[in-house]
């Protein structure tokens, strides 16, 4: 009981914190910048005033339309409550398994690519068709980068890769982990929607990926489709940080642990948007046909990490 | 470990990135992790020789080749891109490949090893078969020379890792041996590039020019 309690204030805090972590994000991308930037709680101001304002729907929109925005929000929710944030208990019934997660963020942006075909605008069906190509070879890499991990755990269940990790930590510095951290971040830079993939701050319709597929919506709608891509971002980085420096993560359920899984998991999050703003603030976008060849150089890292769990014991 | 993972990562580098500043920058990056290695091996074997290898790898192939190498870039100008002979997306996964094929090689070599550097053998070979792959697939000339280099490195690495240590005396012959093949490259180069006017190796085949 007290664990399923545990995880609901875990996905509260992930939800809350989603808007303030691309926030801190902005916020710090400004001050590597030189400008003052706005505040790192801007994001909920615009969330509150995009709540209160109307949908503007096109009438050449079909239920595809409505229904996106509550699949892409609650996709994001659901998978917040399946990773490992604050608390790792390993009971297989509480902590989700690799596969469901991953292919449970893969509905959400499925339903984002039909959305923007759906109005029929040019804009949104060019974002549809690159953010599949995008998908298409990300999605291996992500699956592989933690079934690198999942080989020496003996499972895909995060509890279990948590653990493994924790009980030998001299395997965190063998190859296999550190190239799938380093694929694992690519790949994340890549599906959020982040330099050098995607540039979230452009204006330019024609270099938008995630952007133009949610070129047409407005209002309530818009504010739920920030929220899930802000909620995408915290997950990815919290699985980055969770399962290849778990320590600091609770494992019991005491509240010392869970304080000290609440402050580490904050400070993990904080040290990899800090390197996610540098990043974005030293390389420029790709274009778009390069963007393969940066999702096969992730993908053999991910191949290689994969076999040298697997070849090398 | 560590050190090997991060010479085989600047070997996929010269196979993802275009342009030689990138290429002579990850011969570098190659060079100091394989000093860095050797000190480390040096430290923890307890062997006091691997200290002055390390010194003469840093101080020949981290310092003075990588600065040969922007001579040579300086001295050539800036060079049109020429596509490979393979494609990069497809160079990269062959390098997966390429370093599955070493995992499979070396794995009778790891069981049998009881060194604690062994994770670092199939690493070694892939980088070996990566930088052959490098010196088949492309068609600058330069780049075969940045491939001839990362190979040199990755024989050392294979000793260090394999063996746990190399002797001094090993090492200045095979690394004396590497530096006057690549003097004798370097020369080739310029020869090349002043009867040619281009370094693309496609171009030699045509006795006009």
């Amino acid at each position: 009981m007290i664990h399923y309690v545990m995880i609901f204030v875990q996905t509260f805090v992930a939800v809350a914190l989603a808007p303030a972590l691309v926030g801190f994000i902005r916020w710090m991308k400004a001050r590597l910048q030189g400008r003052r930037g706005a505040a790192p709680w801007q994001p909920y101001l615009e969330l509150w005033k995009l709540l209160g304002k109307e949908a503007v729907v096109s009438h050449t929109a079909s239920w595809l339309f409505h229904v996106s925005p509550f699949v892409v929000f609650g996709t994001s929710v659901v998978v917040a409550s399946l990773v490992p944030l604050v608390a790792a208990p390993a009971d297989p019934l509480i902590i989700g398994d690799l596969f469901a997660v991953v292919y449970l963020l893969l509905l959400g942006t499925f339903f984002l690519a039909l959305a923007g075909l759906d109005t029929g605008s040019p804009f949104g069906g060019m974002g549809a068709s690159r953010e599949m190509t995008v998908v298409a070879l990300t999605e291996p890499t992500v699956a592989m980068s933690i079934v690198a991990l999942a080989l020496s755990a003996g499972s895909t269940n995060f509890g279990q890769i948590i653990d493994r990790t924790i009980a030998e930590p001299s395997m965190a510095l063998g190859p296999g982990h550190l190239l799938a951290f380093a694929a694992l971040f690519i790949v994340t830079l890549a599906e959020t929607g982040r330099l050098p993939v995607d540039n979230p701050a452009t204006h330019l319709e024609l270099t938008m990926i995630h952007e133009a597929m949610v070129l047409e919506y407005s209002g309530p709608y818009l504010a739920l489709l920030e929220w899930g891509a802000a909620l995408k971002l915290l997950v990815f980085l919290a699985l980055a940080a969770n399962l290849f420096i778990p320590w600091g993560i609770a494992v019991t359920l005491s509240p010392l642990a869970l304080a000290i899984g609440l402050v580490s998991f904050i400070a993990k999050l904080a040290i990899l948007a800090i390197a996610v703003a540098v990043l974005e603030t030293r390389v420029a976008k790709l274009r778009l046909f390069r963007v393969p060849e940066l999702l096969s150089a992730s993908f053999v890292l991910a191949l290689i990490a994969v076999m040298s769990t697997f070849l090398a014991r | 470990m560590l050190g090997s993972s991060g010479m085989l990562l600047t070997a996929l580098i010269v196979l993802w990135r275009k342009g030689m500043p990138a290429y002579i920058t990850a011969y570098r990056w190659q060079s100091w992790l394989l000093v860095a290695l050797t000190a480390t091996i040096g430290y923890f074997g307890g062997d006091r020789a691997l200290y002055w290898v390390a010194g003469l790898l840093l101080v020949v192939k981290g310092i003075a080749i990588p600065t040969l190498l922007r001579e040579m870039q300086r001295r050539l100008g800036i060079q049109p891109q020429i596509t490979p002979y393979v494609n990069t997306a497809t160079s990269l996964l062959t390098a997966g490949l390429l370093a599955l094929f070493a995992y499979v090689l070396a794995r009778p070599w790891v069981m049998v090893s009881d060194l604690p550097t062994r994770e670092g053998l199939p690493l070694a070979m892939a980088l070996l078969f990566v930088s052959l792959f490098i010196i088949v697939s492309r068609r600058k000339a330069i780049t075969q020379v940045i491939g001839f280099l990362m190979l040199e490195n990755a024989i050392a690495l294979l000793a260090a890792v394999g063996t746990y240590g190399v002797p001094l005396l090993v090492e200045i012959g095979v690394f004396l041996d590497a530096l006057m093949g690549f003097l004798v490259m370097q020369i080739f180069v310029y020869h090349i590039h002043e009867t040619f006017d281009t370094i693309d190796v496609e171009k030699l085949r045509r006795l006009k020019h």
